[in-house]
Formats: structure tokens, C-alpha cells, sequence
């Protein structure tokens, strides 16, 4: 699904409650979300169940969505994370708002041009996701699919805290060296 | 220019929702101010999404669309919310922050000469306030037992470790003793996050330290 077809099925719901673009997003995130979920260790069971109820919250919260501020990949994804983060720390934690995280990344004033390159920045950053390294894409995916913190993986892995520090930053110098490459 | 960013994993620890929330707040203003830090924020969050989306799709439920779309008539979709509107005097605060600023919390004068507003967030053990000095005004000097985040939200300040303007982001400076002054112009106001309390180093400062421990001042 290309970002601006994503874009334009949120976009969809929010301007006429369009219930098939929600029907197509479903079939096509709903799968995926589930996967990550179950990548973070939940049960089959669990997973679906969040799944849908991300899904419902997309429907909910589609009014919210800015293309100019971030792909609807990111977006979901971010909707998908409270929705883990509310199942697993129910009693201790109250989740982020999801507007909030996204909220810092523009502002309303911001030009509209900007939805453009959003998308396509995004589409090349899931290309360049092959040209990290194994090491470096799984500290990155632990961190994103598991919600830990580059300390807890570096304990959970047995790897140094540098090294893990050191993977991070190769992995987003990598992408930002050649995105800047793209430009010129 | 600046120049003072938060390092690649703490945006990351941000990114994916792993961090406290006072320390996640200080973050998100780096983030929202700062044009380096947030250009790597909105790599990450591309990340996060190609990840998601490169996912092998799991086997639903056959009857899992069906269910969720007859569960949406009952579902309405909440308008856009409106922004915080702006306490006169806070102009300087990111839409996000203001929520955080309402009328019950006000500047109040602490010794040494600043003035301090404490945030209240739930789950956070933390010390999250905003600081406000005069130019040519300091912090009394201090030294860290756990770590102190800073992002500076109007203004600036140097101490021996640099200068620090609107955006800019500061770990703690580790054990040594350090004395941040504001520098000339708007009055300094930075956003701050101790994890332990700070210790007093100044003569006529130690004796404050035990009121320092049970956060009284």
C-alpha cells in the first residue's frame, strides 16, 4: 500500500465514515499489527484482539491523522503501541497519547508541500531498511516491537551498552547519509 | 545555531514509548525545537512504520472484519482537538506543553534567586519543573547524584560545559559541580528532569541539602 493510498482511506473515514476504505485498511493493517504483536510476545489470542481494537481506534482517531506529519504507516503504528502499551501496563502505566508523540512533528502552520515529501521519505526509508546490518535492524526492531530501552536490550542480549549505543547510531547515520545522498 | 542534541538511542528510547513521562516530555520539546533532533525523530518514525508495515501478515479470524465493522455504528469519530489555547506570559510553551500549564500552577520564588514551576505527572517519580532565571542569574552551585536532563524553552545559559539556547538539549554533567548562569536577554526558562536530588555544593547551600532530599525546595 503505497502512503498516499494509506493517506488518502484515513482521509476517507474522516470525511464520510467511508466504512470500505476502513474494510481495506483493516484487511491490509490488521494482519500486521497482529504479527508485531506477536513479535512482542503476546499470544495469537491477545494479538488479535488488540488488532481490532487498534483498528477501532483508527476509525476513532481518523480525524486526527495529518499526512503532513507523518506517513499512515507511522500513525498506525503509533496506535497500535498505546494499544500494547494500555494491555501490558493496564495497572501501572496510563498510555501516551497518541497525539502527543506525533503532535512534536509539525506544526499547524507548517506548509502542505510537506505531505509530499513525508510520503516519499517514508517510502525510501523502508528501502533502506535492507541496507542496515543484521545486528543493527535487530536492536532497532527490539526496541520498536518490544518497547525496551537500549539498556534493557543490551542486558537482555549480553551485549555492552556501548555496543548497543554504537548499533543505533551506525544504523541512523547509515539512513541519514543516504537520504541526504537521495537529495543531492 | 545550536548544537546540542540528545543522543541517537535516547531518541529512540523516546520513539518507542519507553521512556518515564517527565523525561519523555523533555524529549518531545527537544524534538519539537530542535530542527537536527527532530529530523532524526521523523527518520525513526518512518522506521517504525516500515517495520510495521514489512510485517509478514498473520492469519486473522475469518469473521474478524465483519465483527469489527459491526462494532462501528456505535463508534463515532472524535473531531480534531482543539489546541490548548495560550496562558498569557506562556507563549514560549510548544502546543503540548501547555496542557500541563494550567492556571493552579504559577511561578513561585525558590532560593537562590529563581523561580520554579513543578509539573505533575502521574507515574513519574522524577522531579519535572520548569526554571525560570533572571540574566545574568544563576542555579546556586550543585552537584548531580543521578542524572538531570535540561532542554532550554526560551533564552539561554552556559556553564563550563557550553552554551545553551532555545531547543537545545543537556545530560547531566556528571558528578562534578557545575553553576549555570542565563545568559543576556528574555529571562532563561528550561525545562528540567532530575532523577535523584541535586546536592548543594556552596558553603551556605549544604545546609539546605536535607530540605533538597525530602522535596521540600
Amino acid at each position: 500500500m503505497t502512503p498516499d493510498e494509506a493517506a488518502d482511506l484515513v482521509e476517507a473515514i474522516a470525511a464520510r465514515q467511508d466504512r470500505a476504505a476502513f474494510a481495506q485498511l483493516f484487511r491490509y493493517w490488521a494482519p500486521r499489527i497482529k504479527a508485531f504483536l506477536m513479535r512482542g510476545g503476546s499470544d495469537a489470542e491477545i494479538a488479535q484482539e488488540v488488532a481490532q481494537e487498534a483498528m477501532i481506534r483508527v476509525w476513532r482517531k481518523a480525524a486526527s491523522f495529518d499526512r503532513r506529519r507523518a506517513s499512515a504507516a507511522t500513525w498506525i503504528y503509533a496506535i497500535a503501541r498505546n494499544k500494547r502499551i494500555d494491555l501490558a501496563r493496564r495497572a501501572s502505566r496510563p498510555a501516551i497519547e497518541t497525539d502527543d508523540w506525533l503532535a512534536v512533528f509539525a506544526t499547524e502552520e507548517e506548509d502542505a508541500d510537506k505531505s509530499v515529501l513525508a510520503g516519499q521519505t517514508y517510502s525510501r526509508v523502508k528501502e533502506l531498511l535492507d541496507d542496515l546490518s543484521a545486528e543493527q535492524l535487530l536492536v532497532i526492531r527490539k526496541a520498536f516491537f518490544e518497547d525496551k530501552t537500549h539498556s534493557a536490550i543490551a542486558h537482555e542480549l549480553g551485549l555492552p551498552l556501548g555496543t548497543v549505543k554504537s548499533r543505533i547510531r551506525l544504523a541512523l547515520s547509515r539512513l541519514r547519509e543516504r537520504l541526504e545522498k537521495d537529495v543531492r | 545555531m545550536s548544537g546540542h542534541s540528545a543522543p541517537d538511542e535516547l531518541l529512540l528510547d523516546w520513539a518507542t514509548g519507553a521512556l518515564a513521562p517527565g523525561l519523555a516530555l523533555a524529549v518531545a520539546l527537544h524534538v519539537a525545537l530542535e530542527p537536527v533532533a527532530r529530523r532524526t525523530a521523523e527518520r525513526l518514525g518512518d522506521v517504525a512504520g516500515a517495520l510495521l508495515e514489512r510485517e509478514a501478515a498473520a492469519d486473522l479470524d475469518e469473521d474478524a472484519l465483519d465483527r469489527t465493522l459491526a462494532r462501528l455504528g456505535s463508534v463515532g469519530i472524535e473531531p480534531r482537538p482543539a489546541p490548548t489555547p495560550v496562558r498569557p506570559g506562556f507563549e514560549w510553551a510548544p502546543p503540548f506543553l501547555r496542557p500541563h500549564l494550567d492556571l493552579a500552577r504559577d511561578w513561585r520564588r525558590v532560593f537562590g534567586g529563581f523561580e520554579e514551576i513543578r509539573l505533575a505527572l502521574p507515574h513519574d517519580r522524577h522531579r519535572v519543573s520548569l526554571l525560570r532565571l533572571t540574566p545574568g542569574r544563576g542555579l546556586p552551585m550543585h552537584r548531580h547524584v543521578g542524572a538531570e536532563f535540561t532542554v532550554v524553552l526560551q533564552g539561554g545559559y552556559s556553564d563550563a560545559t557550553g552554551s545553551y539556547r532555545v531547543g537545545d538539549f543537556a545530560v547531566g554533567p556528571g558528578p562534578e559541580p557545575h553553576e549555570p548562569i542565563a545568559d543576556p536577554g528574555p529571562p532563561c526558562i528550561a525545562l528540567i528532569v532530575l532523577e535523584e536530588p541535586i546536592v548543594l555544593t556552596s558553603p551556605w547551600g549544604r545546609w539546605l541539602n536535607p530540605l533538597v532530599r525530602r522535596g521540600l525546595i
